[in-house]
Parts: structure tokens; sequence; C-alpha cells
């Protein structure tokens, strides 16, 4: 059979890029991050300016380290493993230098635009809708440049990293779509067409996924590659591939509520979101032990080689953060951890230990195999180690300490449990000011880190000759004889399919059925496993040579796995968006905004003050005690998008309109510390230089209506007028109150929506529980 | 690859690029977390979601306010306005049917209903709008806890304490709404 031998070039060339734009962009967002920290510390740190401002740029800071910083190492890892691993280059070099070039360009209209205030109002997925098209325009060229390469491949079988690799490019393909589906207002501009909860649910679907299929799984095939290269030892358990990676994608899409716990979100899918991430912990540690016994019988290398250090210390830090997640993800915990910095320290704990590491572990590996010149220095490299490792401590055990701080102190009663002991929020964030402090040096010392990486690299390259890796192949071999194909059929009906499939469907039926239903679910769940073992020890070499095949089989085997992605947000999400406006808004009906106070609420999402104001009031004591009756499922349905925040750096603020008077939220807003000593919030100068844009009204009230929020086909002049109407009203109440300010000024308008926070209209014969207050 | 190769261990054949793959049982303890993790799903939307033993999330918030508000209202004056508080408050209603099964029932009956329900019963209606002395929530509280000797009705005051008399009062409010039309018919103070 073997002809001709042919010599083939890899394209390295875009690993390179990518792998260069991964330093770059992340020592920029880890800039940003330990500025943002540091104005967390130091409110003069926002200079008064909005592009600086904590709320613009913090998106900046996320977006930047999770897209670009952590994005190019994947492409880099992707693209270099991925060539090796199927003896194949890419199969494409105008899609690669597309792909590369494209990535940049949206990475730096983000960081242009993100300042700007332009922004969607969801965390992770601030972009403007131009850049959504852009970003899943260029993932497609992505998808494109890698299966093609895949067809194209000399190595008939799929090792466990493109296993990891394809979950990835088809989750993030799905998610991304469905949590960026907007109606335009403007080239700018555009609202989610999920409004509420529905919203919300799908935001932490992506979310965490996000987390999930851009920070973990394309880690874990890196991780698959790179680990046993640097350790020269095999995988520890093929088997354990199998099992965590499928357990792994299947499970992690259906935790995404356990952000919502404790909220409006239905009972069921919270408890789904809780049971479901107690349920990944194990196929989390999964990939964790294969990547840390795969070291057996290298370990002593980790004395002197900083990749396996770097990468072992990111195996570690993983199997931490995976340790803390479902132990936050229990109900009773998440009470006092989450809107804290506990949730900042889980995940810079992934963020820092995990990707951050692995990146610096595989740059390291990298620099002396594509630049074809030892490392500069290695004893620089242990510095980068040792610094950074430091730095994460430093910068977790303060969140640590600051979160749990902070949630107990929020929790705080006296006099018998009926009275709040620190009534005042400020008490306790002037509280944890000093871990605030030691997180920035925490920060510092890793972005230090990096920088040495930096120099390193630079010492390297500078005047290196590139190196493009080369392997020897036949011509003529081919990816898989007719005879192994699984094809149709062979995807589909066999043992393990079918298995997982009915045992899947009955336990849905037991989970969503009546009572005849759910009992014969139940029971049929619990006979297709002991069927599925049975079978599994009669026949296990079958099952074995199945999977062997469809290894060989990339176009099924990407279906399978989109299947077991797809399953746990279809059962979630479709009830609820269908369900939702209906029956569950629990006996109260949110009041839709007036037009200023629509044009005030888009200034809200603008500053980003969602990165540190919930408007959530959770069903726990504490809560009803600071903010009041805790928030119904209707009292937001009109909201595009949901709001209701991931962290209280400030108080919630789903009720507080009509708590203060309008002057005080003009003093506030001007400088917070007037009316509130000790707060660490920014001043908005802006807000009362700039004019309310009333003449973009028109346009998203159209597109507001159209996504189902019931305002009246008011005309243009009718909306103008309204907006005068009330805009001058409130002008007059803060004239009387000695505050001058022109009623057509921003600050009028948002002050408009913040008095109206809280406001519904109760809906009778619906659901009437009895209120607590 | 590795000097020395631990024995007995099988590996695949197949090597990628170099990386060569063993293929080890699954630690015991690792897959026995995934097992218990599982079972706890199962237990845990068993008792929640699927016979609705455990409260759920609103339940336990509302049960635990009331007891805040009933904490709170203790501490409030005896008006009429105070009483009706208490009356929506199952802190108080509880715990004054509990007292008033034990203390009252004997004359008013179980239900309240008194010589309504049974013509054998000693004691009057409680749960209809006529009212013998009175049926502002003040005037409830002050017949049971100074009583109408010469009627029947014992002093319960110093029997039941300040506490219970006041429960009692919620709880027989509980039966009835404010503002509803009450007639006052019988004795004359």
């Amino acid at each position: 059979m073997p002809a001709k031998k042919i010599t083939l070039e890899f394209n390295d060339k875009v690993v390179r890029q990518f792998l260069l734009a991964t330093l770059a962009w992340g020592i920029v967002g880890m800039l940003v991050g330990v500025f943002v920290a540091s104005q967390l510390n130091f409110f003069q740190l926002n200079f008064n300016t909005s592009w600086l401002s904590f709320g613009r740029l913090r998106p900046l800071h996320t977006n930047a380290v999770i897209f670009a910083f952590v994005g190019n190492m994947m492409f880099a890892g992707i693209y270099y493993s991925t060539q090796r691993l199927v003896k194949a280059r890419l199969a494409s070099d105008f899609l690669s230098q597309l792909h590369f070039w494209g990535w940049q360009a949206i990475i730096v209209a983000a960081a242009i635009t993100l300042p700007l205030g332009l922004t969607r109002g969801k965390e992770y997925a601030e972009l403007i809708w131009p850049l959504n098209i852009a970003v899943a325009f260029i993932w497609v060229v992505f998808a494109v440049n890698f299966f093609w390469t895949l067809a194209r491949r000399r190595e008939r079988s799929l090792y466990v990293a493109i296993w990891f690799y394809i979950a990835t490019i088809v989750t993030v393909a799905m998610l991304y779509i469905v949590n960026h589906l907007s109606l335009p207002t403007s080239l700018t501009h555009s609202y989610p067409i999920f409004g509420g909860v529905q919203d919300g649910l799908v935001q932490w679907w992506y979310g965490h996924n996000a987390v999930a299929f851009f920070l973990t799984t394309p880690i874990l095939g890196i991780m698959y590659y790179f680990i046993p290269k640097a350790a020269e030892r095999p995988v520890y358990s093929y088997r354990l591939s199998i099992i965590h990676f499928w357990s792994l994608v299947f499970v992690y899409i259906w935790a995404g509520p356990h952000h919502l716990l404790n909220t409006a979100l239905p009972d069921w899918l919270q408890t789904l979101g809780m049971t479901f991430s107690l349920m990944l912990w194990a196929p989390s540690w999964g990939g964790m032990l294969n990547g840390l016994l795969t070291l057996r019988g290298a370990w002593h290398k980790l004395r002197t080689d900083p990749v396996l250090k770097f990468m072992a210390a990111a195996v570690t830090f993983y199997g931490m953060a995976t340790f803390e997640g479902p132990l936050l993800s229990i109900k009773s915990v998440s009470a006092l951890g989450h809107y804290t910095d506990w949730i900042v320290g889980h995940v810079h704990l992934g963020a820092l230990g995990w990707n951050g590491f692995m990146a610096a572990g595989m740059i390291y590996w990298l620099l002396p195999r594509l630049w074809n010149r030892p490392l500069h220095s290695t004893s620089l490299a242990n510095t980068h180690f040792w610094i950074g490792t430091v730095g994460i401590l430093f910068y977790v055990a303060a969140m640590w300490t600051s979160g749990i701080t902070q949630g107990l102190m929020l929790s705080a009663t006296s006099e018998g449990g009926t009275v709040l002991t620190y009534p005042n929020f400020v008490d306790t964030l002037n509280t944890i000011r000093p871990m605030m402090l030691m997180r920035v040096v925490g920060g510092g010392l890793y972005l230090t880190g990096f920088v040495l990486l930096g120099y390193n690299v630079w010492k390297t390259i500078r005047g290196a000759q590139v190196v493009n890796g080369t392997i020897e192949v036949f011509d003529d071999e081919e990816t898989a004889a007719p005879a192994e194909r699984v094809g149709v059929f062979g995807t589909f009906l066999n043992p393990p399919v079918l298995f997982s499939a009915m045992a899947g469907g009955f336990a849905c039926a037991w989970m969503f059925g009546d009572t005849t239903l759910s009992i014969v679910g139940l029971v049929g769940a619990v006979f297709c496993m002991v069927c599925a073992l049975m079978h599994w020890k009669s026949r296990n070499t079958a099952w074995g040579a199945w999977y062997d095949r469809l290894l060989i089989n990339t176009a099924p085997f990407t279906v399978l796995t989109f299947i077991a992605v797809a399953a746990g947000g279809m059962i979630q999400i479709i009830p609820v968006v269908i369900a939702h406006r209906g029956s569950t808004i629990e006996g109260r009906r949110q009041v839709p905004y007036s037009p200023l106070e629509l044009a005030g609420r888009d200034i809200y999402v603008r500053e980003g003050c969602y990165n540190c104001h919930s408007q959530m009031i959770r069903t726990l004591v504490p809560d009803v005690l600071r903010y009041g009756d805790y928030s119904r499922l209707g009292e937001s349905i009109y909201d595009h998008p949901y709001q209701w925040g991931s962290k209280r750096t400030g108080p919630d603020l789903a009720r507080v309109g009509g708590k203060y008077p309008d002057v005080w939220h003009l003093r506030h807003m001007e400088d917070p510390r007037t009316v509130s000593a000790g707060s660490n919030m920014p001043n908005y100068p802006w807000l009362f230089q700039n004019a309310t844009d009333v003449k973009a009204l028109p346009a998203k009230l159209a597109v507001q209506r159209k996504i189902g929020v019931p305002y009246p086909n008011w005309t243009p002049e009718q909306i103008e007028a309204r907006v005068n109407e009330q805009a001058t009203k409130i002008a007059a109440d803060l004239r009387a109150a000695g505050a001058y300010v022109d009623h057509n000024r921003e600050i009028v308008a948002l002050i408009a929506y913040l008095q109206h926070l809280g406001k519904f209209d109760e809906v009778s014969g619906a659901d009437n529980r009895t209120t607590a207050q | 690859m590795s000097p020395t190769p631990p024995t007995d261990e099988p590996i695949r054949p197949h090597v990628f690029d170099g990386i060569q793959e063993y293929d080890k049982r699954l630690p015991n303890w690792w897959l026995y977390s995934l097992y218990v993790t599982i079972v706890f799903w199962i237990g845990y939307w068993a008792y929640y979601e699927w016979l609705h033993i455990g409260p759920s999330s609103t339940e336990v918030v509302d049960a635990a306010m009331g007891k805040i508000e009933a904490q709170r209202l203790s501490a409030t004056k005896l008006d009429d306005a105070g009483l009706w508080q208490m009356s929506h408050n199952a802190t108080f209603v509880e715990a004054g049917q509990a007292a008033f099964v034990s203390n009252c029932a004997a004359c008013h009956l179980a239900s309240g209903r008194g010589k309504s329900e049974s013509p054998a019963a000693i004691g009057p209606d409680l749960i209809d709008t006529a009212w013998i002395h009175g049926g502002r929530p003040v005037q409830i509280h002050d017949v049971i806890m100074k009583g109408v000797p010469e009627k029947g009705m014992p002093t319960w005051g110093p029997v039941l304490g300040a506490k219970k008399v006041t429960d009692i009062t919620a709880f027989l409010l509980s039966k009835h709404k404010e503002g509803e039309p009450i007639t006052v018919e019988g004795a004359k103070p």
C-alpha cells in the first residue's frame, strides 16, 4: 500500500501569530484587570471620565482575558496540535490568515467599542451586534478550516484532544448564536429577543458554558497534547478519557442555573442547576486525574522543566476550581457566597491558575520549537512560575476572605433575628477593603510574571530563525476504508447510544411527567441502566469496537457530541420560553417603562451598572430584610436585556424606585460620597452634560414592541412629548430641591429609570402567594 | 519512552504524534463519587420536585419572614390594627389555634362555632359576625382577658397569660375579615 513518501510542512506561521497575540492580549487584559481592581479601591482612578470608568472597563477586562487571551491561546494550541495529531497541514492558508486577522480585528473593535459604552449589557456577551456577526463568521472560518483539515487527515483515528476541540467548536457556536439573538435599533445598538427570566436563563446557559467550552474543553484538549509530549509519558487512561469526555460535555450544559440560585428562577431549574453541578465534579476531576497521573514516572522533571511546572500547577488549580464550583452550587453555600468576591476568586482560580498557567506552559514549550532556538532563560521562567503562583494565592485567598466576610456581614442579624446588624451596605464594603487591596497585589504579581514571560519570549525570538515542523507521510494514506464507516445506522443504532438515549428519555419522563408517566420514567430509567450495565459486562469488547470505529468517523462523532451538548439546554430553555409570559409571573406584572425611563435604562446598561448592582432580591431572609419583598418573575418580564446581575459591589436596586427623592439620585451620581460616605462608586459627571438621545427612541420602542413589550403605536412626536413632559416634571422636582439641571440631560432620564424600579401591577387569578411584608 | 515502564499496564496500540495511551481502570473512589452525586440528584429531585416533600424556596422565606414579623408584632401596642396584623401572621394564628383547642374548645367547640354547631355547646358562636360583648379586636381580647363571669366565661388572663390571650385573639380574627359588618346583640355591659 505505501507508495510515495513525501515531506509535509505544517502551517506553523499561524501558530506563531496566535502565540504572540496570546502574549500581547494577555498582558493587556491583565493590565486592565489590575487597573479596574485598583479602581475598586480608589474611586479617583475613574478620572471622572466615561471611557475610563469601572462599569465600561470591567467588560473590557473580562472580554480581553476570555476571548483575546484564552481565545488566541486556544487557537495556537489547537492549530499546532491538530496538524500533528492528524498528520496534515492546515487545510487552507487563506482561512488560517483570515481567522487570525479577523479575530484580532474583532478584539481591536471590542477594545474601542466597550469603553465607548457600546454594549449589549449581558456579561461576556457585551459586544454589539455587528461584532457578534463578525465573531460568528470568524468562528465558522475556524470550524471550516479545522474540519477540512480533519477531512484531509492521514491519521485514521481521532485522538482525545481532537474530541475536545470538536466539542468546543460546535458548542460555542450554538451558545454564541442563541445568546446573541437580538433585534437592532441602530448600527450600534440592539435589544436581545429574550427578556427577564428567559434572558437570564439563556445568559447563564451561555455564560456558564462559555467557561465550559471556551475556557475548559479546548484547554483540556491542549492538556492532552502538551502534557504527554512534555512529560514524555503515555496518557494515564484511555477509558477515563472516554468516560470523562462524554460525561463532561453532557453534564456541563445543565449546570447554568447555578448562577441564579435563590432568585425568582423557577425552583425546578434551580434544582437541576445545583444537582448537575454536583454531578459535574467527578467528570471534571476525570480530566485532572488524566493530566496529573500522566506525570507518573516524570515527576522528577518538574524540578527542572518550567513547562511541566506550569502544567502540573495548572491542572491542580483546575482541580481546585472544579471542586469549588460544585461546592458553590449548593443552594445554601450560594446564599452566602453569591454576589460576593468569593465568586470573583473562584473564576480567577480558573482563569489565572488553569488558563493562564496552561498558556504559559504551552508558550514555553512551543518557543524553542517554533523559533529554533532554546529558551532565553529557564531561571526567568522559574521566577515567572513562582511569582505567578504567589500572585494567585494572594488573589484567591484575599477573595475568599473578602467574600465570606462580606457574605456573613450582609446576612448578620441582631435583636432576635429581626434587624440587620449592618444595615448600611457601605459598612460591609469598607470592612473588606484591605482584602480588595491585597487582590491588586496578587493580580499585580501575576501580571509581573507575564511581563517576564514577554521579556523571555522577546529575548528568545529576537533574530531567531522561524522554523516550521515537518513530517514524512505517504501521499496516498486513506482516512477510513469504506467498511469502517459507521453510517447513519451505525451512529445511532448501537448499544451505547441507544441505552443512553433511552435512559435520558425515561429520566425526563420521570422529572417532567404526571404521576403515572413519572413512575414509568423512573422504572424505565433504572431498567435501562441495569440493562446497559449487564450488556456492557457481557459485550464490552463490542462497545469498545464500536467506539474505535466511531473515532474514525468525524461527522458521526460530531453529531453525537452536538446531541449530547444540546440536550440539556433544550430541556431547560424551551419550557421557560414557551410558558413564560402566560402562567409564571407569580401574580405580578412589571409596569413597562415610559419612553424616558427606557432611555434611562439604556444609559444604565451603557454605563455597565450591572457590573456592581443586581436587580434581584433573592428568596432569602437577609435579602428581604435589606432590600424588601423578594423579586417575582413577572417583575422583570419586559427587561431586554435582563439586569439581575451577578455581583453586588453595591447594593441591589430591584426596589430602589421611590426609596429616595430625585435629588438624592442626582447628588449620588454627581459624587456618591456626598450622600453615601465611604462609597467606592465612580462619579458620573458626563451624565450632566450629555443630552438624552430622544431621537433614537422611536426605533427602540418599535423594536421593543416587536419583542413583546406592550407599547402603544406612538408617533415620534408623541414619544417626544411624553419624554418632555416627564423630564420637565423631574427637573422641576429637582429644582424645588435646589438642584438645577436641564430636563434634557441624561441624568434626568437615569433618575426616571431608577425611580421606576420595582413598579408592578398585581395580577389577580394568577399565583397569589402571601407576601412577607 | 520511559527507561523503566511500569509493568502490567495495558497500553493502546495506536500512537499519535508520539503520544501513547494506557488504558488503566477508572479509580474506584472516582467512580463512586460520580455514582453518589447521581443518586443525590435522584433523591433531591424526588424530595423537592417530584414528591414535593420539601418546601419551595418561597415557602421557606415566607415562613421565616412570618416568624420575624411575629417577633416584631409582639413588641407592638395591642390595638385593633396590631391585632388584625397578627391575625394574618401564621405564627400567631397557629399558636392561637393550639391554645384555643386546649382551653376554649370545651365550650366553643374546636370549630369555634359553639351553639351554632351544636345546641349542646355551652359557648356562643365565635365565627359568625354577631357578637355579644363587642366584635372589635380589642373588645374580643378584653373579653378573653377579663372574662364575663356572670355569663360563664372565665377570666383567662391570669390563667393563660398575656401572650396566649393575644394568640387566641389573632386566631379568632383570622376567621374574620377586617371591616366585615358586625352586629352586637344581647347583654349590655
